[in-house]
């Protein structure tokens, strides 16, 4: 069983996100914001995780992120950033490039509140590869 | 003028007694004051002692002669003193010689009284135009100091570049906003105007025809927001330089920064619910758990929560819109303070028994009168009661002491809850904070409750203070004048 870790401070959209990824055959683990979830991966590497952007500070997920891909260990685990900002950042999903994850750190960015059927295609996309 | 009463003072200077007489009888009689000198020498004592608007100086003279005395009194003394030149030497030459050295008529000898007087009155009539002459330059003298005092006292800051984009005027202000003392051969660079500006005053002072546009430009200098504006300063049509006015708009703009900022948190504040919301919904429709009722129930319930939360924010921020508006009419009235909050325990008893807390309210005998306006010490007890009773512990206790304190009433409220550290209680009273950990995340709240609180309590001279310890509980203690 493939396994998730949600980091999100909105413990509805965590919550939500989990019974949902749980119902489609997913093992989800969550996390109330940037530390909780760097807490989560030092005991357990998840195949995916998805992140919120704005958590205890506006930028904390893109700060998650950064730390995430220090470790080694985690440096091929798919990142999927959820925001409500994402437009104001400037992406569309086309823009997203190689550039954009590079200094972000994410591997794609989703415009919240994200369709179920999107996110589990994304996701089902990024597990695969 | 020599005399006070208008009457003109006239030297006359000739060594034919009978010609100095002569002309003074017909100048005393068309009412002048005049004084006779016989020889150069004697004109120029009389000149050093006393000031003459018309003199009459004969040309030839043993010593000192008439052209002598002309170029004393043009060039030595400086006075305004209208010369008449009287000479024999009636020539074209000479006519133009004496007004060379500055006379400003010539009379022929020998002459008729007539004459005497027609050269007279002319000269007068010069003298006279001499007297308004000097008295304009007087007062556009102290036009120009009025205008400069103007400047100086302005709350702008001035400054004047001329053609050749030096600067040429500064006034105080604008010295203080660019931290630049003026001196002459000050350059533009030295002014520490951005690209921007130096790019526009260019723009202008290089245009082929005068514009009127004016730039204008936000930008900080030093730690002051300016607002510059660059004017082109034309004369006669043609572009003579340009004026640079320094607006102090630090204030205006952090105000403006601080409303930016609020907005973007308040869309933040109102997306997140309503994306909980969609979420659960999306979820709900996608079918899955159809046949797993209270999972369904459990997400409505969950949205229901969201949402009246989500109106708990919208009439928050009404009321902080009203109060910031000044909408908000006050009817302040003196209000007992223990009867207030007994009625407010009385209202959250239901709340608190179900979450097993009990409520009570220590107070030693007595009056605590306050002045407020009932709704705002509603709403400044019922936050902090609401609080005190969410963020407890199941089968804690929310204790409430009035207490006086020199002129003023205090009142503590105490909970026994999950408390907080150092570090989450910077900022507690700010618009849209709240605590977020594990033990919070669950709660719900607008993160303006505490904001609209201190707000509030600030606005009867009253403060508001924190004391707290994670796992312990906290106590906040309102501290509000005595009526």
């Amino acid at each position: 069983m493939k396994k998730i870790l949600i980091v999100d401070d909105d413990p509805d959209l965590q919550a939500g996100q989990k019974d949902y990824l749980e119902g489609h055959g997913y093992e989800v683990l969550t996390a109330g914001g940037m530390q909780e979830g760097l807490q989560v991966l030092q005991s357990t590497a998840p195949d995916l995780i998805l992140v919120d952007l704005m958590m205890e500070h506006y930028d904390a997920g893109f700060v998650f992120c950064a730390k995430v891909r220090e470790k080694p260990e985690l440096a091929g685990v798919p990142i999927i950033m959820q925001t409500s900002a994402r437009d104001k950042l400037g992406f569309t999903p086309d823009s997203y490039d190689e550039k954009a994850r590079s200094w972000m750190k994410a591997d794609t960015i989703l415009s919240k509140p994200v369709a179920p059927e999107d996110l589990l295609k994304t996701i089902r996309q990024y597990l695969q590869g | 003028m020599s005399m006070m009463d208008g009457t003109l003072r006239v030297l006359v200077v000739d060594d034919e007694e009978g010609m100095r007489e002569g002309m003074r009888r017909v100048l005393e009689r068309s009412s002048f004051q005049v004084d006779l000198a016989e020889n150069g020498e004697e004109a120029i004592k009389l000149l050093e002692e006393n000031t003459y608007d018309l003199a009459l100086i004969d040309l030839k003279m043993p010593g000192i002669d008439g052209f002598e005395v002309t170029r004393y009194i043009n060039e030595t003394l400086g006075h305004q003193t209208v010369i008449v030149i009287v000479s024999a030497l009636a020539t074209v030459e000479a006519a133009m010689e004496v007004t060379r050295q500055g006379a400003f008529d010539f009379l022929v000898k020998p002459f008729v009284p007539k004459d005497l007087k027609q050269v007279v009155e002319r000269a007068a009539r010069q003298h006279r135009l001499i007297l308004e002459r000097e008295k304009y330059l007087t007062e556009l003298a102290s036009e120009r100091n009025l205008s400069r005092q103007l400047i100086n006292s302005m709350y702008e800051g001035v400054v004047v570049l001329n053609i050749n984009r030096e600067p040429v005027l500064m006034n105080p202000k604008a010295e203080s906003f660019l931290s630049v003392r003026y001196k002459p051969q000050l350059s533009l660079q030295e002014l520490g105007l951005s690209e921007e500006i130096v790019n526009a005053i260019d723009d202008i002072l290089q245009s082929d025809s005068p514009r009127d546009e004016v730039r204008i430009r936000r930008e900080h200098v030093g730690d002051r927001m300016l607002e510059i504006r660059v004017n082109p300063y034309q004369r006669e049509g043609e572009n003579a330089g340009v004026i640079v006015i320094l607006e102090d708009v630090t204030l205006q703009w952090q105000a403006e920064q601080d409303k930016t900022r609020f907005i973007s948190m308040v869309a933040h504040e109102l997306k997140s619910p309503i994306a909980a919301i969609i979420n659960y919904i999306n979820i709900i429709l996608t079918g899955m758990f159809d046949d797993q009722v209270e999972k369904i129930h459990e997400m409505m319930e969950r949205s229901k929560i969201r949402g009246e939360a989500l109106l708990d924010l919208i009439r928050d921020l009404l009321f902080l819109n009203q109060s910031d508006a000044g909408k908000v009419e006050k009817a302040i009235e003196k209000l007992e303070l223990k009867g207030v909050l007994l009625d407010q325990l009385e209202f959250f008893k239901a709340q608190a028994d179900r979450n097993g807390i009990t409520l009570s309210l220590e107070a030693p005998e007595g009056e605590y009168p306050v002045r407020l306006d009932r709704k705002d010490l509603d709403r400044i007890t019922m936050n902090l009661i609401s609080n005190g009773i969410k963020y407890n512990r199941e089968g804690g206790s929310l204790t409430l002491t009035i207490q006086q304190e020199g002129e003023s009433v205090v009142v503590k409220v105490r909970d026994t809850g999950i408390g907080m550290s150092e570090e989450e209680m910077k900022g507690l009273f700010a618009e849209f904070y709240r605590v977020k950990n594990p033990s919070t995340s669950g709660i719900p709240g607008t993160g303006l409750g505490l904001a609209t609180v201190k707000r509030i309590i600030g606005e009867y001279n009253g403060s508001i203070q924190v004391d707290s310890r994670p796992g312990e509980g906290s106590t906040f203690t309102v501290t509000l004048p005595r009526a």
